[in-house]
This record gives structure tokens, sequence and C-alpha cells, in this order.
């Protein structure tokens, strides 16, 4: 169950005018539409050629070059009659197929927009209800006060002071916001990706050895300098083996790898932990999408990542089952594409 | 190239040691025993690399990291700890420090990552000449 983090529109997708139909019959007729587009001419031979050979060895039995031809012009035109039908019902089915990604995809981005402002409306609904508490205790403290005359403020300091690190909270929260949606440009250098997952991982090895999980390295020492963004990438390591950690119980078992393959280099972080419930496995890498009980998580630490890879040029993606662990990929370009590096100069 | 180094650590003996070691490099290296001291040092020069102690008395080197991140955004800095801690770590990494050193360090290691940082710098100083 593997699943690219970031879908773009497939190219075309904009065609409108689909025939009309149940999504199920739009589905079934999908199947196997790309062959079309592909393989057209090959299609074509394949339903001609058969029914030609077919009418050739007729003729040959008759014997008579004018009664094979006419018998071989026959076959052939019905044989491309039907051929022909069957491309268009191919098209039709392509675009049907297209009709359907494009549901899918407007779909999902409203749910995303729909979950991000629960999450934060849920996230800033706390210190807010905390804060006009606190407000309404202090006010009374000094009306108090005020009648008495007398002036032990020491409370409504205390009041004060919870307000104050409750704005902080919000602050907090919104300025992460701003920071996942601030585009950093990253500074391209040669990166040693070995010894970044290799510092990273000292930093996890103490707090794995109190839950007595083992952070295994499978690092080959061969591998390529890649050109990317050092801090960001520490950051995403550091972020998925924390991720990792908090996914597995006592005993568990983390293994960080990396590997160069073809144009790509490929970091993969596993665990042995619960997985990811394929309900969710859609929704990871959403801002604000935990699993965590509350103040346990803010749930963008994956989120960040997946803004921070694709900054880099690069993908990430998740392959879990329930009960078996998670494994997040991330690949990324060993040679950046001249075309971004133009881009920058400008 | 002369890179300017700024070594922020409460303990006397360590920054005397490193003093000493970047001075064997021809490497000359200002320090700070505190916060306020880095950030006093930071208003006068413009560092390239700050290497920021994470336990300080006083002002906390995460702090002192979000000041100096506000105030110099182009100086780039690594944090520098006695110990593995996970938090401290993905608190300098969000917070933006370049890299991270565990204490003792390899003296031969944090050399490599002050260059890397060093560089990263004057590449970020190029793009924004270029950007503007």
């Amino acid at each position: 169950m593997s699943r690219p983090a970031s879908r773009e529109p497939e190219s075309g997708s904009e065609r409108q005018g689909i025939s009309q139909g149940s999504d199920q019959g739009m589905l079934a007729r999908a199947t196997g539409a790309r062959l079309w587009k592909d393989h057209g001419l090959l299609l074509w031979a394949h339903f001609l050629v058969p029914p030609g050979l077919a009418a050739l060895v007729v003729a040959a039995t008759f014997a008579t070059p004018v009664l094979a031809g006419i018998l071989a012009g026959a076959v052939l035109a019905i044989a491309a009659v039907s051929a022909r039908g069957l491309l268009s019902r191919l098209s039709q089915a392509e675009e049907a197929r297209l009709a359907l990604t494009n549901q899918l995809i407007q779909s999902q981005k409203l749910a995303a927009i729909g979950e991000l402002s629960a999450g934060i409306a849920h996230e800033i609904n706390n210190p807010i209800a905390i804060i006009a508490q606190e407000a309404e205790w202090a006010a009374h403290l000094v009306g108090e006060a005020e009648k008495t005359g007398t002036a032990d403020f020491a409370e409504v300091k205390d009041s004060l002071r919870e307000v104050r690190a409750q704005v902080d909270r919000c602050k907090n929260i919104t300025h992460k916001l701003l920071d996942f949606a601030r585009k950093r440009e990253p500074v391209l250098q040669e990166v040693d990706v070995v010894r970044i997952i290799e510092d990273m991982a000292r930093l996890v090895d103490k707090e794995a050895s109190y839950k007595n999980v083992t952070l295994v390295r499978d690092l080959p020492q061969d591998l390529p300098t890649l050109r990317t963004d050092a801090p960001l990438l520490r950051q995403v390591v550091l972020n998925l083996m924390t991720n990792a950690l908090h996914a597995v119980d006592t005993g568990g078992r983390i293994q960080a790898s990396a590997r160069a393959d073809g144009e790509m280099l490929e970091i993969r972080i596993a665990d042995n932990g619960c997985g990811i419930q394929p309900e969710n496995i859609d929704k990871v890498f959403n801002p604000f999408f935990t699993t965590k009980p509350p103040s346990q998580g803010t749930g963008l630490g994956l989120s960040m990542c997946h803004t921070l890879v694709t900054g880099m040029q690069g993908e990430i993606s998740v392959e879990s089952k329930p009960g078996q662990g998670a494994t997040f990929i991330v690949r990324l370009p060993l040679r950046h594409s001249p075309l971004h590096a133009a881009g920058k100069n400008t | 190239m002369e890179i300017n180094i700024l070594l922020v650590d409460d303990e006397s003996d360590f920054v005397e040691t490193m003093v000493k070691r970047f001075g064997i490099r021809k490497m000359p290296i200002d320090s700070a025993k505190s916060g306020q001291e880095a950030l006093a040092a930071l208003a006068a020069k413009d560092y390239d690399v700050i290497i920021l102690d994470v336990r300080m008395p006083g002002m906390d080197g995460l702090e002192v990291l979000k000041l100096i991140r506000e105030r110099a955004p182009l100086t780039e800095v690594i944090m520098l700890t006695g110990h593995a801690s996970l938090e401290a770590g993905m608190q300098g990494m969000n917070l933006g420090a370049y890299d991270y050193v565990l204490k003792p360090a390899d003296f031969d290691d944090l050399l490599d990552k002050v260059r890397k940082a060093f560089e990263r710098k004057q590449l970020n100083v190029k793009a924004r000449k270029q950007g503007a």
C-alpha cells in the first residue's frame, strides 16, 4: 500500500463533457482505458491481423483470386468496424477515469481544508477559554478589592500571568502555522546523508534506550553525497525518527536505512509499532491530523516533513499495515534539475 | 577566508581549550560566557557561525537561539550539549539551528560542521544579493 503524498492532477484532466452514468459504471469502463492512449497502433494490428489471415486461409481454400479478394475485404471491413467501436469505448472510459480522479482530488482537498480548520479551532479554543475565565476572575478580584479597600493583588497578578501564558500558547500555534505556510527557499550544499542520519540517530538513541527500543542503522558507506539543504533534511530525519519512537511499544525496533536508487536517494525510517489504520493513511500528512491524545502532539510533525521534502524537490510516502508497523520513505533527487537551479537565480 | 566564530558556553575550561585549538589552526574565535554576553557580542559584530551551548544558567541556549535567529537571521548556529537530548535537539532544529554537536565534541567533527555552516551562510548571502 504505497501512496505518493502529493498528487498532481493528471495531464489533460481538464477535459469536460463526460458521459453520465453511475460511479460503478464509470469505474468498470475505466479499467484498462490507458491501453488505447499508449498502444493504439498495436491494438489496431491486434484486431485486424487475425481476421485478415483468416480471410486469406478461407480464400486459399476457394482458390479463386477474385473471390479471395472480396472475402478478405468483407472480413477486414467488419473487423475494422468492431475495432473502431471498441476503441471509442476505450477512450470514453479514459475520460470517465479522468473525471473520477478529478472528483477524488477535489474532495480530498475539501476534506483537508475541513480538518485543518477544525484542528486550528480546537487548538486555539482551549487557551481562549482559559483566558476568558482568568480575565473574569481578575475582574472579580479587582472589584472586591475596590469594595473592601484592601490592596492584595497577588491573585490578580497570578491571573494575568496565566492570561499571558495562554496568549503565548496561541502565539506558538499561529507561528507554527505561519512557518508552515511560508515557503522556505532551500540553500543547497553537498551533504553527507549517512552522517546526517547517524547524527540524528544519536539524539534519539538515549530516549529510545529508556523505552528499550533499538534503533538500527543500515547505512552504506559508499552513498553518493546529495545536493540539498542540510538543516531541513536533519529536521525531516529527526521528525520521522521521533515519530517512529512514539509509534513503537517497549522493546520495539526502528530501522533507519538509506540507498541510492537510480536518480534518487532514498531514506527509509521503518518501525514495527502499531502501524497506521487504512482510513488514516491518506491523512497522515495533513496538518493537525494526529491520533495522539490532545496536548501530546499538534499533528504538525509529518505535515511539516511533507512541506520540507516537497521544498527540497523530493517526495515522501508511507507504507503501512495496521499492527505491522509503518515505513516512511523520503526520496530526494541526486541531481537537482537545472530548471530549478535557473529559476532560483532570477 | 576568515570565519567569524563566536563560542557561547559557561564552562570556562572548555572555552579556553576551544579558543586554543581554533587558534592553532589560525582561526581566532571570540567567546561569551552567557546568553546575554553573546547577544551583546552579536550586536557589536557580524558573526558567521555561533557555537551555542544548550544548557547555561540564566538564559537558556534555546532562548538565545531564538533571539539570534531574529536579530541575525543569516548567522548560522551550531548547538552544543553535554548529553543527547531529543527534546532539545528537536527544538533546536525546529528553531533553525544548523546542526548539533554532542560534548565531548570531536574537534575535527566540530570544525567540519563550522565550515559547512559557514558555506551555507555564504550561499545564503549570495542568494539574497541575487534576489535583491
